[in-house]
């Protein structure tokens, strides 16, 4: 005796959902769950000697809104974020260019190149500029060595050791992202467009950067994203004097014990990025309907 | 200067600027490996000479050691755990078309781009209301940390399992049970062994992801009990010396081998 074939999807509805439902409570309960609770937590008061008393109040939203220290880290954050993204974009396009286009048999260990730095992990990477950027480092060794200066510059605990170290963090991401949208546009259309007359510049302008405009809005919001993010590089590279978002939440939680403003500076950083990613689809959405 | 020679120095431009973003991308690295053979304990340029005796201390080093154990456990466990979860929602996902089904599948994927520290606060003060609702000593338990770990590794899961499913021939399926085969007995002999790299490389990446996450974990750790990056990461606050960079080094070749390994089985350039 046979068992009748599975008629065409539908029929097995039931089971779907009994596959489907194990993970999706998971996440439901363990990622919704959690950030409700955050945001409970935003709400409530903290009283120096008393630890974290039950309130409803938006004091902590207000502080954070009205204190120049804490705006000034949020401005800087967004500072470093901006730079970050813009000089990815730049340095990104090229790279994921020619990886979306190359014949060559290496191609597969170009990817693995780019992949590798972003699992082996922050601190790993950032402990990499911290060897280069010391005093004694191989930066200063070489251009002391070269007769190019003859005191050592001051990189580490600088602004511009963590825009360093965040670029070379982000830029995989922004590599990947394009690489996957170019590699969807047809060659053809390139050729097409020089066939007719237009310079590179041209065919860049008008026929490339239009197609790959997903793909850069998408890799722009998630470098954005990250860097506003970025915990591991600020705190080697910046030093402590060097205050971002990230940090700064993580002070609140594990050495301030303030829960309350801990989590509400963490729920501004998470509603960033929530409206920062629909706004985009919606703008990619309108345009490519 | 003619057009096809202006052409192929635009494409030497294009190949320069390329090379030095991977440069950029790779130096971090690069450095790390030097320093890691380093003779001389401080990092300074050029090395004093050169020495393997930092990977003897690396793994003499207490901290490291325990946050390698640690790491590992609660890699494999949560890689265990998101493929049992996960890999049956990608196959419900991709073949049957389930209300909610769209919103499902962002649900899964959205622990991928919820930044690490949000998701280390949120998770922190869900476990606080656990503990106290429940009285299980939740907070910084290795239970509750491979719990955070498994939620990050569903996406990689269900981004890798589904990628797989999409160019499978379904006929083939049809085939088999036109032939006589039950639906489990399809699934085991035909659709389990179509699906296997995407499986692989789900686990690969899944398990990667959590051996290196550090801004999660960083929230959801106990007193004495840390994973290796977070072990990394607090020897740094203090000093960087060859031996911290031969861990990592340690680090680097075995997630390197790891990927290599999985390209065999899914081409990286079609996933990531």
């Amino acid at each position: 005796m046979s068992t009748a074939p599975e008629p065409v999807a539908g029929a097995r509805t039931g089971l779907a959902g009994l596959l489907v439902m194990p993970a999706t409570l998971f996440v439901a309960i363990g990622l919704l769950g959690p950030i409700a609770i955050l945001f409970r937590y935003s709400l409530n008061q903290f009283i120096p000697g008393q630890f974290m008393v039950d309130g409803l109040t938006i004091e902590n939203y207000v502080k954070f809104f009205t204190d120049a220290y804490y705006l000034n880290v949020l401005a800087r954050t967004v500072k470093v974020a901006v730079i970050c993204t813009v000089a990815c974009l730049i340095m990104g396009f090229p790279l994921a260019y020619v990886l979306a286009r190359t014949q060559s048999r290496f191609k597969n260990l170009l990817i693995i190149s780019v992949v590798l730095p972003l699992f082996v992990g922050n601190a790993v990477r950032a402990a990499g500029w911290m060897t280069a950027f010391g005093s004694r480092g191989a930066l200063n060794a070489s251009l002391m060595g070269l007769g190019v200066i003859d005191q050592p510059l001051e990189i580490m605990y600088t602004e511009n050791a963590v825009l360093i170290g965040i670029i070379a963090v982000n830029l995989p991401f922004m590599v990947l992202t394009l690489q996957s949208v170019i590699e969807g546009i047809p060659r053809n259309v390139e050729e097409a467009a020089f066939s007719l007359g237009a310079g590179p510049a041209a065919m860049f302008r008008r026929v490339l950067w239009p197609l790959a405009l997903p793909g850069i809005l998408a890799g722009t919001i998630l470098t954005f994203i990250l860097a506003m993010n970025a915990y591991a590089t600020p705190v080697l590279l910046g030093g402590p004097k060097f205050q971002m978002m990230g940090p700064l939440v993580y002070g609140q939680f594990a050495q301030q014990n303030n829960w309350p403003f801990g989590g509400a500076i963490s729920f501004i950083l998470m509603t960033a990025t929530i409206v920062l990613t629909v706004a985009a689809h919606l703008i990619v959405q309108r345009r490519y309907r | 200067m003619s057009a096809s020679s202006r052409l192929s120095l635009g494409r030497l431009a294009l190949n320069g600027a390329a090379g030095l973003a991977l440069l950029y991308i790779l130096l971090p690295l690069v450095f790390v490996t030097w320093l890691a053979f380093f003779r001389q304990e401080i990092p300074s340029f050029p090395p004093e000479g050169y020495s393997v005796k930092w990977f003897t201390a690396a793994a003499n080093n207490q901290p490291f050691i325990n946050g390698f154990l640690l790491s590992l456990q609660v890699g494999v466990a949560a890689t265990l755990l998101g493929l049992l979860v996960g890999v049956p929602a990608s196959l419900a996902l991709v073949r049957h078309r389930i209300v909610l089904g769209p919103l499902f599948n962002t649900l899964l994927l959205l622990p991928l781009v919820m930044p690490g520290i949000v998701l280390g606060t949120a998770i922190y003060v869900f476990q606080i209301e656990t503990e106290i609702a429940t009285g299980l000593p939740v907070m910084g338990s290795q239970g509750g940390l491979i719990g955070a770990h498994t939620l990050v590794v569903i996406p990689w899961v269900v981004r890798l399992v589904t990628a797989s499913l999409v160019g499978f021939d379904r006929t083939i399926e049809e085939a088999a049970q036109n032939l006589g085969a039950g639906p489990f007995t399809t699934f085991r002999r035909v659709t389990l062994p179509s699906i296997r790299p995407g499986i692989v490389a789900a686990g690969l990446f899944g398990f990667v992801t959590s051996f290196g996450n550090l801004e999660m974990s960083l929230f959801l750790v106990g007193p004495g009990r840390t994973t290796l990056p977070i072990a990394i990461l607090q020897y740094l606050e203090w000093k960087i010396d060859p031996t911290v960079a031969a861990a990592s080094l340690i680090q680097i070749v075995l997630i390197a081998v790891a990927m290599i390994v999985t390209d065999r089985y899914v081409k990286l350039s079609r996933v990531v």
